[in-house]
């Protein structure tokens, strides 16, 4: 049994081993698309890992059917200090050491990689936002003593009260841990980051490729915090038609001392700049076409470009997905062999209707 | 402390009647009602929960204004709950205890009208929030032209026939107004309390959510800032003197014999034409519009005047957008990933059909104008009626049900005397309610732990704590907990008022203690420290208004009212929600 996967490894097919976020990043690398490296611990690891005796533990505190929130809290408190106390065994401590060996190696960056950790849910419905959304993500990493705490943090984070009453929720027992898996990735330094869409999301029109992006990270662009800067281009002859530079106000960045990623002002210099040039517009989107003629359907595809590096070497991809808002449009393709996996943890949208039957009028099943 | 010992039962039993006044018993009207037309409480009624009304109607209905309640909290809110298929409730129904109103809802408990109901929901639901501008706009322009059309009518220069089907005009206009009014508001709070309820799962506080959604300009913001700047030009014009000091009736003569004050009163003219199309209370029929009697606009004017600083509106203003985008951004750097991306899209869905919003905008276009049209009609009619001696006086019209009016007039003239011998008793009645207004208990029937309805939670503040106050009594009570509803601490000496007629008792400074407020009551929150209310939810009208004018507001006290005496010192705490009494000496 590998207990530590390489990205390089990994396909669509171990989505129930290490959740799908690093199962699609695994199909991205395998299919030669540049993405930012790393490896997983899959979800085997942390029932393998932990003793006899701290199971009995958790079989013990979990015996009871169901807790009220003062004594579910309690629980998940001695839950989750059990699992952080515990020593990692000798085993998985040197698979991940090697595993970090290895990817300070292939990215050449050797000491001076930095990473992050990041757990990875296999939930029943392939990474439920509201389970997914309650574990941890640690960035900024270097050092594989830190690695190994985190990965640790991150397995007792599946023992939140929160995790564990949507377990509860789920009818799946407490103790059941088949269910989360740590991710390990490059970070990269990001000078700009965004989406291409493959046909104009607004209008449906598949002339056209629309992308959006900001400077820093993703986020600000994917969580509609900023007006990004916008470019449309002509599919037929790749030539730019529109570009519009964003009231780009904020940016994700990485925070050395919070140790993630925070949404702060925008240095004054950037803000009326547009954050790619136009050969890196139409490299976006050439490739992004290729993504889409690979999966038959519209897509839209995050990226992000690293600081100091020249195209093409610059360019990450980071995941892609169906564009869903213009069904009819998939006409046009071959239909995908399978359907795609669903998104990772980020993209459950918020539907009102949906949430006011479920959480506010509590309307059984809905 | 035993909730389970108290009382759960305030006995409708002093209430009960078999007329809703002298000489009427409840009928079905010409309308198909779901549950039941607006009657008195009878002896079965102590087996639900009541809820005293002083939220919309303070002072009691007259006969007229019954047909009128029951377009609106009756039929209205059924028809609502039907079309819309709001899954826990099929709206609402009323008792009157007197001529006062309470308001009980209808709850759904089986599971399959619930799953029945939740699919028609998300069918008419969904696509309504998709395209909210272009649907209220439709919504907004029927009820407009509406009013175009009613509020134009020469009704003074219309035959007897005309004069007739232009009433009868009016009473269809304002049931389908109120129609509108709940198909839109079930709609709209849904949308809210879905953003509600995410913000509470991502870890923020669902009470901030209202906040996020204030600001907005609406049509009764509009009017404050007219009214600003009346005051600005009467200091200008240096007619002060009697919008400060003379009495209602006399201010308009004072006014116009000083040398601008004609000048200033055509200004005051002009803002009543575009803006004085309004009443002080919902359906209420016997209510003067501010064009009839501006003097709640005047007395408003005069609040801005007696400020004590140099408050300004606009800067007022600007601070509270200031402080909602800081809340909304510092809401943002608290989550992030997923959480963050599904709080912008609430955030957007709800700013593009915003409750807190319409909340106070529908007001101008139903609420307090939707009855206008049946008042100017029955007037006229009136006036002909008392001019040929077979009423009194015109208003005496107020004083018949509608099946009765409609009844007399198509066909059935010689019931006249009968009728109107009835109108003295019933006048009679009307002002031995009127003042037993403030004594009538918060809740009637029996007292649930909670309501499933989400709307009452929200909009009429019956939480579980709420409910359990009431259970427990307010005797005693030194400190007050409630719902946080606008932040800020601040000490003071306590202003209890229980009707808007008395609000021109409040003196700048005082904290207002009272059952609940409305539009009428903004202008004191000018002049006010802080505002302690009895009922309401994140959503009344006194937790949106505190927070515009950045005062600490404490609602859904249950007992405010009750505890507090005026002159007692109170210290009110509008982010944890509490206000603690220190009886002023005896």
């Amino acid at each position: 049994m590998t207990s530590v996967l390489d990205l390089g490894e990994i396909r669509i097919t171990d989505t129930p081993r290490v959740g799908p976020k690093m199962a699609r990043l695994g199909q991205l690398a395998s299919a030669g698309w540049p993405v930012p490296d790393g490896y997983a611990v899959p979800v085997e690891a942390l029932d393998g890992w932990l003793s006899a005796a701290t199971r009995a533990e958790l079989a013990r505190l979990f015996g009871g059917k169901q807790h009220d929130p003062a004594t579910l809290q309690r629980l998940s408190e001695r839950a989750q200090a059990l699992i952080l106390e515990e020593e990692l065994p000798g085993w998985l401590e040197d698979a991940v050491r090697l595993a970090h060996e290895r990817l300070r190696q292939r990215t050449g960056l050797g000491p001076g990689l930095r990473v992050a950790v990041r757990s990875s849910a296999v939930g029943e419905d392939g990474g439920s936002a509201s389970f997914a959304g309650q574990f941890s993500t640690y960035l900024g990493i270097s050092e594989v003593a830190d690695v190994l705490h985190h990965i640790r943090k991150c397995w007792a984070s599946g023992y939140t009260p929160h995790a564990l009453e949507y377990r509860r929720q789920i009818g799946k027992s407490p103790l059941h841990s088949h269910d989360l898996a740590v991710g390990v990735l490059q970070l990269v330094d990001v000078r700009s980051a965004g989406v291409v869409f493959t046909l104009d999301p607004v209008t449906g029109d598949r002339s056209r490729l629309v992308v959006e992006a900001n400077w820093g990270f993703g986020e600000s662009v994917v969580s509609g915090h900023v007006t990004p800067d916008h470019w449309e281009v002509d599919r037929a002859s790749g030539q730019i038609i529109t570009r519009r530079v964003g009231a780009k106000q904020e940016w994700s960045v990485f925070e050395p001392a919070a140790g993630r990623v925070v949404l702060s002002p925008l240095p004054a210099g950037l803000a009326g700049q547009p954050c790619l040039d136009d050969d890196e517009v139409r490299y976006l989107c050439e490739k992004a076409a290729e993504i889409e003629r690979h999966e038959g359907v519209p897509q839209d595809v995050e990226w992000a470009i690293a600081r100091d590096r020249s195209l093409p070497g610059s360019v990450f991809f980071l995941q892609h997905r169906p564009e869903t808002t213009w069904p009819a449009a998939a006409g046009e393709g071959e239909p995908p062999e399978a359907a795609p996996a669903p998104p990772a943890a980020a993209a459950k949208p918020f539907d009102p209707v949906q949430y006011a039957l479920r959480n506010v009028f509590k309307v059984p099943g809905a | 402390m035993a909730a389970q010992d108290k009382p759960r039962i305030f006995p409708v039993d002093d209430f009960v009647r078999e007329e809703l006044y002298p000489g009427y018993k409840p009928a079905f009207g010409s309308q198909p009602f779901v549950a039941g037309p607006v009657r008195p409480f009878g002896k079965a009624d102590n087996a639900r929960y009541w809820l005293r009304d002083s939220l919309h109607f303070s002072e009691g209905m007259v006969p007229a204004s019954i047909a009128t309640l029951d377009d609106a909290q009756t039929w209205g809110a059924q028809l609502g709950a039907e079309i819309v298929g709001v899954p826990p409730t099929r709206g609402s129904v009323n008792r009157l205890a007197g001529t006062h109103v309470y308001i009980g809802t209808i709850d759904v408990d089986t599971d399959w009208q619930i799953q029945s109901r939740a699919a028609r929901f998300g069918a008419y639901v969904g696509p309504v929030l998709q395209n909210f501008d272009s649907y209220w706009a439709m919504r907004a322009g029927e009820l407009q032209s509406a009013y175009d059309y009613l509020d134009n009518l020469d009704l003074a220069s219309m035959d007897p026939g005309q004069l007739w089907a232009a009433l009868k005009d009016a009473y269809a206009f304002h049931r389908r107004a109120w129609f509108i009014h709940f198909e839109v508001m079930y709609v709209l709070t849904a949308n809210y309390l879905a953003f509600y309820a995410l913000a509470e799962e991502i870890g923020l506080e669902g009470s901030m959510v209202s906040a996020f959604l204030s600001g907005q300009q609406t049509f009764y913001s509009k009017t404050d800032e007219e009214l600003w700047r009346l005051a600005g030009r009467a200091r200008e014009l240096d007619v002060t003197g009697p919008l400060l000091h003379a009495a209602p009736a006399d201010m308009k003569a004072q006014i116009e014999a000083l040398p601008h004050g004609r000048t200033w009163w055509n200004d005051f003219a002009g803002f009543l034409s575009a803006y004085g199309q309004r009443t002080e209370e919902t359906c209420r029929v016997d209510t003067p519009s501010w064009i009839e009697d501006p003097s709640p606009a005047l007395y408003s004017i005069g609040t801005f005047l007696s400020k004590p600083t140099g408050f300004d509106f606009h800067a007022a203003r600007q601070q509270a957008i200031a402080e909602r985008d800081e809340q909304i951004e510092a809401a943002r750097r608290a989550i992030n990933g997923s959480d963050l991306q599904r709080f912008n899209e609430a955030l957007a869905s709800n700013l593009a059909a915003n409750f807190a919003w319409w909340n106070e905008e529908h007001n101008y276009l139903i609420d307090r104008r939707a009855a206008i049209p049946v008042r100017r009609a029955s007037l006229e009619l009136g006036r002909r009626l008392a001019a040929d001696g077979t009423i009194d006086q015109p208003d005496d019209l107020f004083f018949l049900f509608k099946p009765e009016l409609f009844a007399v007039m198509e066909g059935g003239d010689e019931r006249w005397p009968e009728l109107a011998a009835k109108i003295p008793d019933r006048r009679a009645f009307f002002e031995h309610w009127k003042h037993r207004g403030p004594e009538l208990p918060t809740m009637l029937g029996t007292i649930p732990d909670t309501v499933p309805d989400p709307i009452m939670i929200e909009v009429f503040g019956l939480s579980g704590h709420f409910l359990q106050t009431l259970k427990d009594g307010a005797e005693g009570a030194t400190e007050l907990r409630g719902f946080p509803a606008a932040k800020g601490v601040v000490e003071g000496t306590a202003r209890v008022i229980t009707t808007v007629a008395d609000i021109s008792q409040v003196q700048p400074g005082d904290i207002l203690v009272c059952g609940g407020t409305t539009t009428e009551w903004t202008p004191v929150f000018g002049i006010i420290k802080a505002c302690v209310c009895d009922t309401g939810g994140s959503l009344t009208h006194a937790a949106i208004v505190s927070r515009e004018y950045g005062i600490p507001c404490v609602v859904g006290t249950a007992k405010a009212t009750q505890a507090i005496k005026t002159g007692d010192r109170v210290r009110v705490d509008g982010r944890a929600g509490t206000v603690q009494v220190f009886p002023a000496s005896p």
